[in-house]
């Protein structure tokens, strides 16, 4: 069974992805219009450049502020206007800043629609690890606020490329890394595959990249994986 | 009596060995001046409460872990900035464990409004495996209420806060812009001492009561920080250099 394909294998459009360009393409298509949205740092944040025309969701930044939108210019840039990651952003009409327990306490207690993280691994039980690597014999760098996101987050989505430098699979049956959230994703995409997690854990490949089977997939997968009856190509947005 | 002080008559209060907590998300909002005062007094010894180390690239707090002033980090991450991240690495400055932000934020906020704690229920299962915090003797503690697992995490107090305000009046009101209230309030409640640096000072009743981010009573000294449009070059500049901003044409 392979995945049908949408845009001709081998055309520009996709030959031109680059593995962040197709993870960020598809998280965008997880995202439904008016949702309260969090987004991690790298993959992750490109996501907003590929949500569909005229959708309308609301940002959420953990240091206070729903309703940012695009970074602004040189000139532009308010050092008292900024995102988690100390960067300028610019506050939309309707935005709203409120104190950081506030911001933490939105997440925690599911007022956050759904986050898209960045990960090192992921499991088949949708356990996410993405705080931590051992380092001089050190657990390096931290969490931030990724825990309180998998924590109370109501849709974790987990993007990350499929293997790593090295060739291993990062969709891992027993994540060995410490976690960032237990049995907390919703859905994991990379760059090869889709695959939802079963409430009660176990993994269903939904999507694959255009040309790619169900045994490709396999061959470069760790985790277990069942095969959704619509399994078809990704939604790349690209038509 | 009014609060304002010259820099280094409220900085006296910091000596070897404090244990400050430093307003500021990632290097946002951060009391520039203060930080530079300890810099250039070499105040070492220090155990830092932060929500995050800083920013990178030879920013604000970044400096303090340079010259290994920071003795113990108590934060959510060690490697926003690369200086405290290589400190980290090559054992000088100590994490014994990291918290999720936002345990870190009620941690404080728990000292802050007179609580012995919180009960939080962020990473049980995970923050609590046996050897991932090998320094801490005592496994983190934790409660089980209406069937919930909670970790029992005790309030953060500090000798001194060094927060940032937009504008504060000699009664140590102070207002905030936009994104950077942050917990600048909490962290100046939950320490002996707290000091605001701010962009501006202005007369009691500039400020609408309103618009009051941090009550006069819980605010010690009001410092002169940078102006804000010393401060807005400042970030901007770094922005540039980082790659966070295009440059300006010439």
């Amino acid at each position: 069974m392979d995945a049908k394909v949408s845009v001709r294998p081998g055309s520009p459009d996709l030959a031109r992805l680059s593995p962040r360009e197709i993870i960020a393409r598809r998280c965008a298509a997880e995202v439904k219009d008016g949702e309260v949205v969090n987004l991690g740092f790298g993959i992750p944040t490109l996501t907003s450049n590929y949500l569909p025309k005229g959708m309308s969701v609301i940002f959420h930044a953990e240091n206070g502020c729903f309703g940012f939108g695009a970074k602004p210019g040189t000139l532009d840039a308010d050092s008292d206007i900024t995102n988690a990651g100390c960067e300028p952003i610019t506050l939309l009409p309707g935005a709203c800043v409120m104190p950081l327990t506030t911001s933490f306490g939105a997440m925690r207690n599911g007022f956050i629609d759904i986050t898209v993280l960045g990960a090192l691994e992921v499991d088949q039980e949708g356990n996410l690890a993405n705080w931590a690597a051992k380092r001089n014999g050190h657990w390096w760098p931290g969490p931030g606020g990724a825990m309180d996101l998998c924590y109370g987050v109501k849709r974790v989505i987990a993007a990350l490329q499929h293997i790593d430098k090295a060739g291993d699979s990062k969709v891992k049956r027993r994540s060995t890394l410490p976690l960032t959230g237990t049995r907390c994703i919703k859905v994991i995409v990379t760059d090869k595959a889709v695959f939802d997690v079963k409430p009660q854990g176990g993994l269903i490949l939904r999507e694959a990249f255009p040309g790619l089977g169900v045994e490709d997939i396999r061959a470069i997968t760790e985790a277990e994986f069942e095969v959704a009856p619509d399994f078809g190509p990704m939604k790349l947005g690209l038509n | 009596m009014s609060k304002v002080m010259q820099l280094d008559d409220a900085m006296r209060r910091v000596s070897r060995g404090s244990r400050l907590m430093i307003g500021e998300f990632v290097g946002a909002a951060e009391p520039i001046r203060c930080i530079e005062w300890l810099v250039e007094h070499e105040v070492g010894d220090l155990t830092l409460i932060a929500l995050t180390p800083g920013m990178t690239g030879g920013f604000g707090k970044g400096h303090l872990y340079a010259k290994g002033l920071v003795k113990e980090l108590i934060s959510s991450h060690v490697a926003t900035t690369t200086e405290s991240s290589d400190a980290y690495l090559a054992d000088k400055l100590m994490v014994r464990q990291f918290y999720p932000m936002g345990t870190v934020a009620e941690k404080v906020r728990a000292g802050a409004m007179g609580l012995g704690g919180v009960l939080v229920p962020v990473g049980i299962g995970i923050l609590d495996q046996p050897g991932l915090f090998p320094q801490l003797t005592e496994p983190k503690p934790k409660i089980t209420l209406n069937g919930k697992e909670y970790f029992v995490e005790e309030a953060l107090r500090a000798d001194v806060a060094l927060v940032k305000g937009w504008r504060a009046d000699p009664l140590g009101n102070v207002e905030f812009r936009y994104t950077s209230a942050q917990n600048q309030c909490d962290i100046a409640m939950a320490a002996d001492y707290a000091i605001v640096e701010v962009n501006e000072i202005v007369p009691v009743g500039t400020i609408p009561p309103d618009r009051v981010g941090i009550p006069g009573p819980f605010i010690d000294a009001v410092v002169q920080g940078q102006t804000l449009a010393e401060q807005q070059d400042h970030y901007r500049n770094h922005w540039i250099k980082l790659g966070r901003l295009a440059p300006v044409a010439a």
